[in-house]
């Protein structure tokens, strides 16, 4: 199984899954966050196994994993940076409860 | 000047008389009648030279057809302007002119008093050139449009004082009746049109027997063409069913009644089936049915015409009966007898009308002939004239009713029409009868007029034109209609029918005195007679030296005994209040489910669409609800779509 | 490693340990996943956040990318997960755990995401992915660095000047404000 390129694909559309879901469905500002994490490895799991399995695209993918890896802690920071922005206004990290835009 | 041009100028002036009557009339105040009447003397001068031209010869053969420009060319189509004069056009323009003459005149007496004198004067010319261009026509567009005109002016003239509601309503109905008969009409030129392809008279007279006897087009093509033009004639000339416009018309000045509604317009549909005689001889299920039109409407009127209190309403019965007689006349094949009876009658009756409006002057605008009586004495000339006119319409030798009247019911009797004969007797009969009795309620006996009306005879504008008409009224018919058969209109008008003629089989033959025609004589002679008598001694005549007492309780009593009969008459036979109840109320239903389905359902449409955006935009908006949860579920869901939709699309 | 217990499996069951090894490793990453979404204590999912990337980098190198491995650790362990953890902490309120972890269309997610394995699954398991071996590939340190350096250097400096910009976005986004200075 280890061997097999499909299981760590199907292991990286699980785990995307997981995070979107999360990302939907919490109400914690800071629980979305953890969902894109989650997403963002996920994806981040299947640019490896691909080059793992693939000669001419090994190297490439590593490449390309690390740069992803660094962009998401670029977005990380700012995105907490804005949910603590927030927070200090509405005293709430409770998305549904951001809500001075709507009538 | 060229024979076209005094053409035209029958056309020209009296239009030039209308537009400068119209601009300065108002200026001119009392004398606003100058520019019309001295345009219609013109007229006249114009048009006797015409006749005179015509008839003698001096235009040639066949008449005067010219063009005076191309009025529509459009590709294969050509409609010009064009006039004809032929010796169908001469007897009616001696009407026309002469008549029309005779009445401007006798309108200077009696619109005096009148302010709005000025329009009524330019009303006056502009029927005359509406008329005039009806009868100079060489085209059927052209007749339509004049047609059209003429119904236009008469209009005008029956609303003049159209702050009377009565007025302005008959004025109406009057345009609303010759509307319907006019779409008959229409689709009959159209039928014409799209047949022969062109509309000049020559064209489409010479073509359509050519098409029928070539077989390419059939008999009951022609017949419904003819019906077709039947129908404007039915219309205009107020026939059965659609006569009920012309009683209510009398509520224009008694001018226009005389002028419009007995001389010349209401002819128009008598020489429009005259001139389209070729059409019409072609299909005889058509003619049939005009006679038939025509006897029943001549009996209908005539009937009405017995009870009638209003002494206009009976002169209007009396026209819509002797325009049946025209129409029975066309129908059974003589169409140079009612040609005839076209002008005697344009005469008597004019006449007739404006000793009416002369009376109806006497006696302070009094219509009702129950407040007459005993006239006789205040006011001789009209009486003298009105009594020569009377027995002209009755039919009496020598007088010019009996000519015209006479060859009619020959003719009928002659051709086979027995049907059309017997009616045409017996109306004759009732003729003689309500005319007489209208002039023994009007003239003789005692006076039944108000108090406070002192009758007085007319001033000379009316009285002369009454003695000018007299004269025609009275010799007209021995002038131009004897020896019967041969006499001068015959000379005239033959050439004109004898296509006809030859189509239809009729052969002119001698008139048998001692024979079937004599008989036929003696026989309408004793029935007009016997009508006579009968008024006069139920309602009175004087004469020089004689001396008959109305007898009241005598028509009481014949007028109890016949109680049904008379209500019957007296309501015109129900038949206007059957239009009301056909035409208005179930219009009205009609009317008004039209309009509630316009403002529901037509409406609810448009307001739906509108209403439909509202909602759904409203309920549209509610996707935005400002959460961004939402969106980005809305963005998953999108997403899930997508690749779907992909793999579904690349998995075939 | 592959090279190491290639072939080797465990006595009495048939298992490779290879296979056993990356059950425990995915194991232990989606089990904290879950905790990560499903948590009502927010510094738990926090906390399973960490061990999820841990688990991740255990598999990145069974995957034969050390490198990968390494960076995971240091910086979604080292530094992201720290980051969460502070941010977690500022927000903190007194009321303590909310009541609802979840929203009205917490179920609509959850349609949506299984859907959304479903057909991921099933996608990727009918294709047949061509230049594929059967077994990992070893990705070279030095031949990664030849790469960064050289093929993908333009998009090593923009990720620099990102870094930059977002450390910059945000330490201006989350400074207090200044009390207006009061006219004298």
């Amino acid at each position: 199984m280890s061997h097999s390129l499909d299981a760590y694909l199907v292991l990286s559309a699980l785990l995307f899954c997981t995070g979107m879901f999360g990302f939907l469905a919490r109400r914690n500002a800071i629980a979305m966050l953890m969902s894109i994490e989650l997403m963002l490895n996920a994806v981040n799991l299947a640019i490896v196994a691909f080059g793992a399995f693939t000669p001419r695209l090994t190297v490439h993918a590593s490449v390309i994993a690390l740069m992803v890896i660094a962009v998401a802690a670029g977005e990380a920071t700012v995105g907490l940076a804005i949910v603590i922005a927030i927070f200090r206004n509405r005293r709430t990290p409770l998305v549904d409860e951001y809500d001075t835009m709507r009538d | 000047m060229s024979n076209e041009a005094l053409v035209l100028a029958l056309l020209v002036l009296p239009i030039a008389g209308f537009a400068l009557t119209a601009v300065f009339g108002r200026r001119l105040g009392d004398n606003s009648w100058a520019i019309s009447v001295g345009a219609i003397l013109l007229t006249w001068a114009a048009g006797m030279l015409v006749v005179f031209g015509q008839l003698t010869g001096a235009f040639g053969p066949d008449g005067l057809h010219f063009t005076v420009y191309t009025w529509i060319p459009a590709g294969t189509f050509q409609l010009d302007a064009n006039f004809m004069v032929d010796n169908l056009t001469a007897a009616l323009l001696i009407v026309v002119t002469t008549i029309g003459m005779l009445v401007h005149v006798y309108s200077i007496g009696y619109m005096a008093h009148d302010p709005g004198k000025w329009r009524f004067f330019a009303y006056l010319n502009f029927f005359m050139f509406s008329m005039l261009l009806l009868v100079l026509a060489g085209n059927f567009l052209l007749l339509f449009m004049a047609w059209e005109l003429v119904g236009l002016s008469s209009y005008l003239l029956i609303g003049f004082w159209y702050r009377r509601r009565s007025a302005a309503l008959a004025a109406k109905k009057a345009f609303l009746v010759n509307r319907v008969g006019d779409v008959g009409f229409s689709i009959g030129i159209w039928a014409i049109w799209t047949t022969v392809g062109s509309l000049n008279f020559s064209d489409v007279f010479t073509k359509l027997p050519q098409m029928l006897a070539s077989g390419q087009i059939q008999t009951w093509q022609i017949t419904g063409i003819a019906l077709l033009l039947f129908c404007g004639a039915v219309g205009k000339s107020a026939q059965f069913p659609l006569h009920v416009w012309l009683p209510d018309a009398m509520e224009g000045p008694t001018p226009v009644s005389a002028l419009i509604h007995a001389a010349t317009m209401v002819n128009a549909g008598v020489y429009m089936v005259a001139r389209a005689n070729p059409i019409f001889s072609h299909a005889p299920a058509a003619m049939v049915i005009v006679a038939a039109v025509g006897i029943f409407t001549a009996l209908l009127a005539a009937t009405i015409a017995l009870t009638q209190t209003d002494i206009k309403r009976v002169l209007a019965y009396s026209t819509l009966s002797q325009l049946g007689y025209m129409f029975a006349s066309l129908g059974v094949g003589a169409y140079a007898a009612a040609i005839f009876h076209l002008m005697t009658h344009g005469f008597f009756k004019g006449l007739l009308f404006l000793d009416s409006g002369s009376v109806i002057h006497g006696v302070h605008d009094e219509q009702d002939m129950n407040k007459m009586g005993g006239l006789w004495r205040k006011m001789p000339i009209t009486h003298a004239t009105m009594l020569i006119a009377s027995i002209a319409i009755s039919g009496i030798p020598p007088l010019a009713g009996f000519f015209s009247k006479d060859e009619i019911l020959g003719a009928s009797f002659r051709n086979g029409f027995y049907v059309v004969w017997l009616i045409g007797a017996v109306v004759a009969a009732m003729t003689a009868f309500y005319m007489f009795r209208l002039m023994g309620k009007t003239f003789y006996g005692p006076s039944h007029v108000a108090p406070d009306v002192h009758p007085h005879e007319s001033p000379p504008a009316m009285w002369v034109p009454l003695v000018l008409l007299a004269v025609p009224a009275a010799l007209l018919g021995l002038a131009i209609g004897w020896p019967p058969d041969s006499g001068l209109v015959h000379q005239w008008l033959d050439p004109v029918f004898a296509q006809a003629d030859q189509t239809l089989g009729v052969h002119q033959e001698a008139f048998q005195v001692f024979g079937v025609d004599g008989a036929l004589l003696l026989v309408s002679v004793a029935l007009a007679t016997l009508g006579l008598v009968t008024a006069v001694r139920l309602f009175g005549l004087r004469l020089p030296g004689r001396d008959v007492e109305p007898k009241p309780a005598v028509v009481e009593a014949t007028t109890e005994r016949l109680r049904p009969l008379y209500i019957a008459s007296r309501n015109k036979w129900w038949f206007d209040d059957l239009y009301h109840g056909l035409f208005y109320v179930i219009g009205g239903v009609v009317a008004r489910a039209a309009w509630w389905f316009d403002g529901h359902v037509v409406d609810g449409v448009v307001n739906g669409v509108g209403t439909l955006t509202v909602f759904s935009g409203r309920e549209v908006r509610r996707i935005q609800t400002g959460r961004v949860q939402n969106y980005a579920l809305g963005i998953a869901i999108g997403l899930l779509a997508m690749a779907a939709g992909l793999l579904v699309i690349t998995a075939r | 490693m592959s090279n190491a217990l290639a072939g080797a499996t465990i006595p009495g069951l048939g298992w490779s340990w290879a296979d056993l090894l990356f059950l425990a490793l995915a194991g232990t990453m989606l089990g904290a996943a879950l905790t990560v979404v499903l948590g009502h204590d927010i510094i738990r999912s926090g906390l399973a956040m960490i061990v999820s990337f841990a688990a991740l980098a255990g598999i990145y190198v069974m995957l034969d990318a050390p490198l990968v491995a390494a960076a995971q650790v240091l910086i979604y362990i080292g530094a992201i997960s720290i980051l969460v953890l502070f941010a977690i902490m500022l927000t903190q309120t007194k009321a303590g755990p909310t009541r609802l972890v979840f929203h009205h269309q917490a179920w609509a997610g959850a349609v949506a995401a299984v859907v959304l394995a479903a057909m991921l699954i099933g996608v990727v398991t009918s294709t047949a992915w061509p230049d594929t071996v059967g077994h990992q590939l070893h990705t070279a340190t030095d031949a990664l660095a030849h790469m960064l350096f050289k093929d993908y250097v333009l998009p090593l400096e923009v990720v620099s000047v990102l870094l930059l910009a977002a450390v910059i976005g945000g330490v201006f986004l989350a400074k207090r404000e200044e009390p207006q200075v009061r006219e004298r």
